[in-house]
């Protein structure tokens, strides 16, 4: 201890941030100033009185002392650290509101978009959209569930809430949709509490092929898995996300920077960026929609073809049509020879699925245009697929109930005619008009309990003459175009 | 673990907490348990354990054998083992392979092929740092100035305490064997300055000397198409850079230690208020310098020789605290270029002492102080160029040649430095930013004040205040990932 003295004494006497030098122990010390004491002593002290001894507590008293103190200087120090928390909160409510690379509330070019469409505008740019962010953030977004919505492919997103006869409707259709995106859109809605009364689908052949070929790159492969895991109980490669990953970015402060860097560049700006600083031109339509000079995103979800493409004139549609007939295949078809069985189970539980969520399915069947139809029609053997579709649909839906609009045969649908088609693939609205009467029709049919039989027709299989089954049709039906 | 990173505070935040659960005579045992888990952490160190746990024991036992016997033979026996044990560690980790590689060269020289027998080392953490403190623990008993210590436990906490792991400073027993002998009570007041001290290093090295650092890792890493003005400016900075960096841990260091109840050395002393070179060097690295000053340069004879011999053991010193940072010439060219300055500093001290009495400028107040520091901060600076080029793996001769060139009037050379501040993203707001927080430091700092202690004797609102500034300037201006502390990699 003597030596211990020395050093601190020395540290205290020099500059006490600096380590003091090295003290040589001095062993004798103690000892002298004793003997000293005792030789300057003239007389032996007078012995002191005894200093009273404390009385220890007892082992029992100090530790629940020990337990108070630590809980008192524990929530003393926990208090303090409370005072900080409103950093955090403000960094976590920052980043996730501005969320400049999308982790929470998707990425910034679809939510502008979504932002727009919301608040009821048209939005330009169509071809440079992600279509399926928009989709799903649109489904993460809109604050109550519209009361329909329409799925499928680009051959759907000519439906608008005039065709369909509600100002609640969205067109969740995407380009080059296969069956995944169809399901998923509408399992997004779902997920989030948005269950719309109507699903209306416009079935693509492809939804029933099962190879690779029907399915679309773009497509959310995991969220398809998620929703045959957890809704059909089909086995498939997925597991859930961790959240805590996603949700560590909240609390991380170089987020936080990027955000900030963000916001400031962004704001007060007529075009705004991307992280990287590229401009997302996706801006609210100016002037009359139909007098665009580009292809827009309807408010509705539907698409709007730029002026001069919708109003080509006859030849050139047949121009593309007849480029259409010979690569038919070539979307999502390629060796479409049977339907799958697994794709028909899928789509029979889809069906389910959303009937047991309280949606009413109403299935369209969007026709091809006549020229390509009827060239389809010279080589059987190369669409044997194709062919089999409107049949097993026709055959599902009158034995489920279904209600079946349409059909991939022009032919079957009254009044239809080249100049209803925007290209070989792609019905305009005023073709739609003729075969699908609108929602509320529909619902009503349903609730009078006459709606067309699906069975009523048949489409064309081969070069010959199609044969109508007039007999079998419902007598309500005869006003109706072909269902 | 970086000390930078959410994972670190969780880490010591349990460490802390446990620690002050546990009764007070536990508390050294649990903190070694910690120590050793932080320092296994990484998964390079795992294998190392042996090497800590080697020094540890070795230089224990040679305290102790030291200590009991009183044969003089016996005792320089145990403390050249010891020695030999503690700096070969040091030696074979840090220095092997370029030792290896000077014997290639050596033999290549004359003709001869010799095998090499590198082996790529990793070196443990915090090497330096418990080599040198178990070292000076066994050369203080050798000299009787410690007390040996019998509980192997208590030493090995000494040892590897995992906040002088990091980067130092180097620890002396006799300093902290009272604070682990009794451990403190918890005292709110000392931990609330030890997390202020944490967060003010948090700040200078996050905010202040990562961004510094942007700039001039920029500069030195293509210091070939660097101009001078870009030159001299990131070699100025690199000074403030090193200083806030080195600082900032060690306040941290010292932060976490108060929160366990541990004072540590102080490392920094405000050395840029130093004026004189010399006094520079009492004021850096304290601990570092303390331990070359009382362990080779008085051992070498210090001052209490003739004058040529002072000057050697002058330059000597600085060499082998050139070579304690790495086995690199750049650092040994950095410690001879400041043992030479430091030199020159002795030999001129009479001749610049008649000069100043009659400098008219020297008469106004205050001032002479300040061109003083002024040119002690331009020395040191210019004796850094060694050391940044070794960190940035550059040719400080380059360097210095670069630095003569594109020269073109003070406001050409003022753009071009701003054009590469910009290039490195230092733009916006962050210069403002940057100015005005060194500024801050460097006075709340100056003549040594500690601002653990100062913070607790301010008002609430002040205290508050300051620390909503730290947690704004770290969230908004802190550089993340790039977290290594300089002097952790020594």
């Amino acid at each position: 201890m003597a030596e211990q003295h020395v050093y601190r004494a020395g540290a205290k006497r020099a500059n006490p941030a600096r380590p003091a030098s090295p003290v040589r122990v001095s062993r004798s010390a103690a000892g002298a100033s004793g003997t000293e004491s005792r030789r300057t002593a003239p007389y032996p002290a007078r012995r002191a009185p005894a200093p009273r001894r404390k009385k220890k507590p007892s082992l029992i008293r100090r530790f629940f002392v020990g337990v108070v103190r630590r809980l008192y200087f524990g929530s003393k120090t926990l208090i303090r650290f409370v005072l900080l928390v409103p950093i955090v909160v403000f960094m976590v409510y920052f980043s996730y509101n501005v969320d400049c690379s999308g982790l929470f509330q998707g990425a910034l070019a679809p939510r502008r978009i979504v932002d727009l469409m919301l608040e009821g505008y048209d939005v330009t740019n169509y071809d440079q959209m992600d279509e399926r962010e928009v989709v799903q953030l649109y489904a993460q977004d809109v604050p109550e569930a519209p009361e329909v919505i329409g799925i499928g492919s680009s051959r759907v997103l000519q439906f608008t809430s005039e065709l369909v006869g509600s100002d609640h409707f969205f067109n969740m259709g995407v380009t080059g949709a296969d069956v995944r995106d169809c399901m998923t859109s509408y399992y997004k809605m779902v997920t989030y509490g948005k269950t719309p009364k109507v699903l209306l689908w416009s079935v693509d052949p492809w939804v029933f092929y099962g190879d690779e070929a029907a399915f679309d790159d773009r497509a959310d492969a995991e969220l398809y898995d998620e929703f045959l895991t957890n809704v059909l109980g089909v086995e498939t490669d997925y597991e859930a996300p961790d959240p805590v990953e996603l949700w560590k970015a909240l609390a991380e402060p170089a987020y936080f920077q990027g955000n900030v860097d963000y916001y400031f560049k962004n704001r007060g700006q007529s075009t705004i960026t991307d992280e990287d600083g590229n401009p997302i031109d996706f801006n609210p339509v100016q002037g009359d929609p139909m007098q665009q000079t580009s292809n827009i995103k309807r408010s509705d979800g539907s698409v709007l073809y730029f002026e001069q493409f919708r109003d080509r004139p006859a030849d050139q549609v047949l121009a593309d049509a007849a480029a259409a007939s010979t690569t038919f295949n070539s979307v999502h078809m390629e060796g479409f020879d049977a339907l799958s069985d697994t794709q028909c189970e899928a789509f029979d539980a889809f069906i389910r699925y959303a009937r047991s969520q309280g949606t009413t399915v109403i299935l369209v069947l969007s026709p091809w245009h006549p020229y390509l139809y009827n060239y389809l029609l010279t080589e059987p053997d190369l669409h044997k697929g194709f062919f089999q579709v409107e049949a097993w649909v026709r055959q599902y839906c009158a034995q489920n109930d279904v209600p079946l609009y349409g059909s991939y045969d022009p032919s079957l649908i009254d009044g239809i005619e080249e100049i209803d088609f925007f290209d070989g693939l792609h019905c305009k609205g005023s073709g739609i008009a003729k075969f699908f009467p609108g929602v509320p029709t529909v619902l009503q049919q349903i609730q009078n309990g006459n709606l067309p039989d699906p069975l009523a027709v048949t489409a064309r299989v081969t070069a010959e003459t199609p044969e109508t089954n007039t007999a079998a049709a419902d007598p309500s039906a005869e006003s109706q175009p072909a269902a | 673990m970086s000390i930078t990173t959410l994972g670190f505070l969780g880490f010591f935040a349990a460490v802390a907490v446990l620690n002050y659960a546990l009764p007070r005579v536990l508390r050294p045992y649990f903190l070694l348990i910690a120590s050793y888990g932080y320092f296994c952490y990484t998964p390079q160190n795992r294998a190392l354990v042996p090497v800590l746990i080697g020094a540890t024991v070795v230089t224990w036992a040679a305290g102790l054998a030291i200590g009991k016997s009183k044969n003089r033979a016996v005792r320089v026996i145990f403390l050249l083992l010891a020695v030999f044990a503690a700096a070969g560690i040091l030696l074979f980790y840090k220095y092997w392979d370029l030792f290896d590689q000077g014997i290639i060269n050596l033999a290549g020289l004359f003709g001869q092929q010799v095998e090499s027998y590198s082996f790529d080392l990793v070196a443990p953490l915090g090497l330096s740092y418990f080599t040198f403190a178990a070292l000076s623990y066994t050369i203080d008993v050798f000299k009787r100035r410690c007390k040996v210590e019998y509980n192997l436990l208590h030493y090995a906490m000494f040892v590897s305490f995992f906040p002088t792991l990091i980067n130092g400073p180097i620890e002396r027993y006799p300093h902290l064997r009272p604070q682990i002998e009794k451990s403190r009570r918890f005292s709110y007041s000392r931990s609330a300055g030890g997390a202020f001290r944490m967060a003010w290093g948090y700040t200078k090295k996050m905010v202040l000397a990562d961004n510094l650092a942007k700039f001039v890792s920029l500069v030195y890493g293509d210091y070939a198409n660097m101009s001078g003005p870009n030159l001299v400016a990131a070699t100025l900075l690199f000074a403030l850079q090193l200083y806030l960096d080195f600082s900032g841990c060690c306040d941290i260091v010292l932060g976490m230690a108060r929160i366990l109840g541990y004072d540590l050395i102080e490392n920094f002393q405000s050395p840029f208020g130093a004026t004189s070179f010399g006094e520079l060097w009492r004021r850096w690295h304290i601990s570092m310098t303390g331990w070359f000053r009382d362990y080779v340069y008085i051992s070498l004879g210090g001052s209490r020789c003739n004058a040529v011999r002072h000057l050697f053991n002058l330059i000597i010193v600085f060499v082998v605290s050139g070579l304690w940072h790495g086995a690199d010439w750049r650092y040994l060219m950095w410690g001879l270029s400041c043992g030479v300055v430091s030199a020159v500093a002795v030999i001129t001290r009479k001749p610049r002492g008649f000069i100043a009495r009659y400098n008219p400028l020297y008469r106004i107040g205050g001032i002479q102080r300040w061109i003083q520091r002024i040119i002690v901060f331009l020395l040191f600076s210019a004796t850094m160029v060694f050391f940044a080029s070794a960190l940035y793996k550059a040719d400080p001769y380059a360097v210095y040649a670069g630095m003569t060139q594109g020269w073109q009037g003070l406001g050409a050379a003022w753009d071009q430095v701003v054009a590469t501040l910009t290039d490195c993203r230092i733009d916006g707001r962050l210069p403002v930013m940057l100015t005005c927080g060194i500024a801050i430091v460097l006075a709340a700092e100056s003549n040594g004040r500690n601002v653990a202690q100062w913070i607790r004797k301010q008002s609430f609102v002040l205290r508050w205040t300051l620390y909503y500034a730290m947690g704004a300037a770290i969230l908004f201006f802190a550089v993340f990932g790039q977290s290594a502390f300089i002097y952790q990699n020594y």
